[in-house]
C-alpha cells in the first residue's frame, strides 16, 4: 500500500506537534522514521492508522482516502502492546476469527508465525502474564497473521532483550520480503533504522 | 433484649426446618431479582460499552444524567411502573399489576440504569485501549463491543452482582407493583417490612439472614472466579 501525505498538521491546543508538507511512503518497502522525542513520530503513525482524526491535510492510501476497506488491510503494533486476557493462541488468531476464517484454516497460520517468532511453546499461556519481549512477539504475530498490506510499528523493540530484537527484526524483514507489505517503523535507534529501512525519514520539531 | 435472642433462635429453627413459607418467599425473591438482573444486563451491558467508547457531543452531560439515573429511588420506579400498568394506564389491558411479571418489570427498570452506568463508566475508563487495538486489527463495532465485554468480564460480573444485590434488597418497587400478596407476590424484603410492623421478628430475622447469605454466596462465587482468572 502506498501512502501519500500532503500538508499534514496536528495541533494539541495551540501547539503544533506535527507538520509534514509532503511525504510519500513507498509501496512494498520498509520506511524507518526517526527523530527526537516529541517530534510527532507516534502522532504520525496514529494518524496514518486512523486512530487520530483530529488533523488537517490529506492522507491517501493507494490514492484513496481512509475507508473501511483500507482499515482492514493495515495494522499497528504499539510500543506497549495490549494483549487480550486470553491465551497466546487466541490472541494471534483473533484477526483471522473476526474475518470469518474457519478454525481449521486458522491454526496452521498461527502456528507458522509462532514458530518464526519462537513463541510456539507459549501458545497455551495467558497472554497478559507474559514478559515484555514475549508480549511484543505475540503482538507482532497477531499483527502479521492476517497479512496486512500496511504494517505500522511504533518502537516495537524498545525495552526488550537483544535476542528478542533480533527475532523481531528477522521476522519483519522476512514478512516484508514474502508479502511485499509496506512497513513504516518508528524507532529511536538509528542502527535499527539502517538495518531495517530501505529508506530513512528524519522528523524534526514542527 | 430477650426478644432479639428469641427471634434469632426461632429464625434458625425456621431455616433448619425448611419452612414452606420461607422457602416460597425466598424462591420468588430469587426468581424475580434474577430475571430482572438478566434482562437488565442483556440490554444495558452492550449499550453501556457502546456509549462508553463512543465519542459524541454532549458526552459529559450524558455521563451526569447516566450517573444520576443510577441512584433513582426504587419507590419512584415502582410508582411509575404502577401508573403505567394500572387499569387506566397505557398497559392496563395486560392486567399485569400485582403480578410477578410486574415485579420483574419494575426491578428490571430499577437496575437497568445501574448496570448501564457501571458498564458505561468501566468502558469509558478502560475500554479505550481495547477499542484502539480492536480497530487496528480490523474489528467492526460489534466485534469491538463483544471484545470489550470479554476483556472486562470480571468487572462486569461484579457490576451484575451489584445490580442483583440492589434488586433483591429493594422493597419500594416490589411493594408498590407486587402488593405483597401472600403466596403470590410476597418476597423477602416486603415480608421483612410487614413482619417488622407486626412485631413478628423470627420470620423477619430468618429472611434477613437468607438475604445476607444470598449476597455472600454470589460475591464469593465472583471472587473465586476472578482469582482463577
Amino acid at each position: 500500500m502506498e501512502i501519500t501525505i500532503e500538508n499534514l498538521e496536528r495541533y494539541y491546543g495551540d501547539r503544533r506537534v506535527l507538520y509534514i508538507e509532503k511525504m510519500e511512503i513507498e509501496k512494498g518497502k520498509i520506511t524507518a522514521i526517526t527523530g527526537p522525542n516529541g517530534c510527532g513520530k507516534t502522532t504520525l503513525l496514529n494518524i496514518i492508522a486512523g486512530l487520530d482524526r483530529e488533523f488537517s491535510g490529506v492522507i491517501k492510501y493507494d490514492g484513496k482516502y481512509l475507508n473501511r476497506e483500507t482499515v482492514d488491510k493495515m495494522t499497528i503494533v504499539f510500543q506497549k502492546p495490549y494483549l487480550f486476557r486470553r491465551t497466546v493462541f487466541e490472541n494471534i488468531e483473533y484477526p483471522l476469527r473476526i474475518r470469518g476464517i474457519n478454525k481449521v484454516n486458522r491454526k496452521p497460520l498461527v502456528v507458522d508465525l509462532a514458530k518464526g517468532l519462537e513463541i510456539e511453546n507459549l501458545m497455551g499461556k495467558k497472554a497478559h502474564l507474559l514478559s515484555g519481549g514475549e508480549s511484543q512477539k505475540v503482538a507482532l504475530a497477531r499483527a502479521l497473521v492476517f497479512k496486512p498490506e500496511l504494517l505500522l510499528l511504533d518502537e516495537p523493540t524498545s525495552n526488550i532483550d537483544p535476542d528478542a530484537i533480533n527475532t523481531l527484526e528477522r521476522e519483519i524483514l522476512k514478512f516484508n520480503k514474502e508479502t511485499e507489505c509496506t512497513v513504516l517503523i518508528v524507532t529511536h535507534n538509528m542502527e535499527q533504522a539502517k538495518r531495517l529501512g530501505n529508506r530513512i525519514i528524519e522528523l524534526s520539531y514542527n | 433484649m430477650d426478644y432479639i435472642t428469641q427471634g434469632f433462635k426461632e429464625a434458625i429453627k425456621l431455616l433448619i426446618s425448611l419452612d414452606k413459607e420461607v422457602f416460597k418467599i425466598v424462591s420468588l425473591s430469587i426468581l424475580v431479582s434474577t430475571s430482572a438482573t438478566v434482562f437488565a444486563s442483556l440490554i444495558s451491558i452492550p449499550l453501556g460499552v457502546y456509549f462508553g467508547i463512543k465519542r459524541f457531543k454532549g458526552k459529559r452531560m450524558f455521563s451526569r444524567i447516566t450517573y444520576t439515573m443510577m441512584s433513582v429511588p426504587s419507590v419512584v420506579v415502582g410508582l411509575v411502573v404502577a401508573i403505567i400498568l394500572s387499569r387506566r394506564g397505557p398497559f392496563g389491558q395486560f392486567d399485569l399489576l400485582y403480578t410477578k411479571k410486574a415485579m420483574i418489570i419494575a426491578q428490571t427498570l430499577l437496575v437497568m440504569p445501574l448496570v448501564f452506568g457501571l458498564t458505561y463508566g468501566l468502558a469509558k475508563s478502560r475500554g479505550d485501549i481495547i477499542e484502539r487495538v480492536a480497530f487496528t486489527l480490523g474489528a467492526n463495532k460489534f466485534h469491538t463491543v463483544t471484545l470489550i465485554i470479554r476483556e472486562l468480564k470480571i468487572d462486569i460480573l461484579v457490576n451484575i452482582a451489584t445490580a442483583f444485590s440492589r434488586a433483591i434488597s429493594e422493597v419500594g418497587a416490589v411493594m408498590i407493583v407486587g402488593g405483597n400478596i401472600k403466596g403470590y407476590t410476597r418476597v423477602i424484603t416486603t415480608t421483612i417490612s410487614m413482619m417488622n410492623s407486626m412485631g413478628d421478628y423470627p420470620m423477619a430475622i430468618a429472611l434477613g439472614l437468607v438475604l445476607i447469605l444470598i449476597s455472600f454466596v454470589i460475591h464469593s462465587i465472583i471472587y473465586s472466579y476472578s482469582q482463577e482468572d
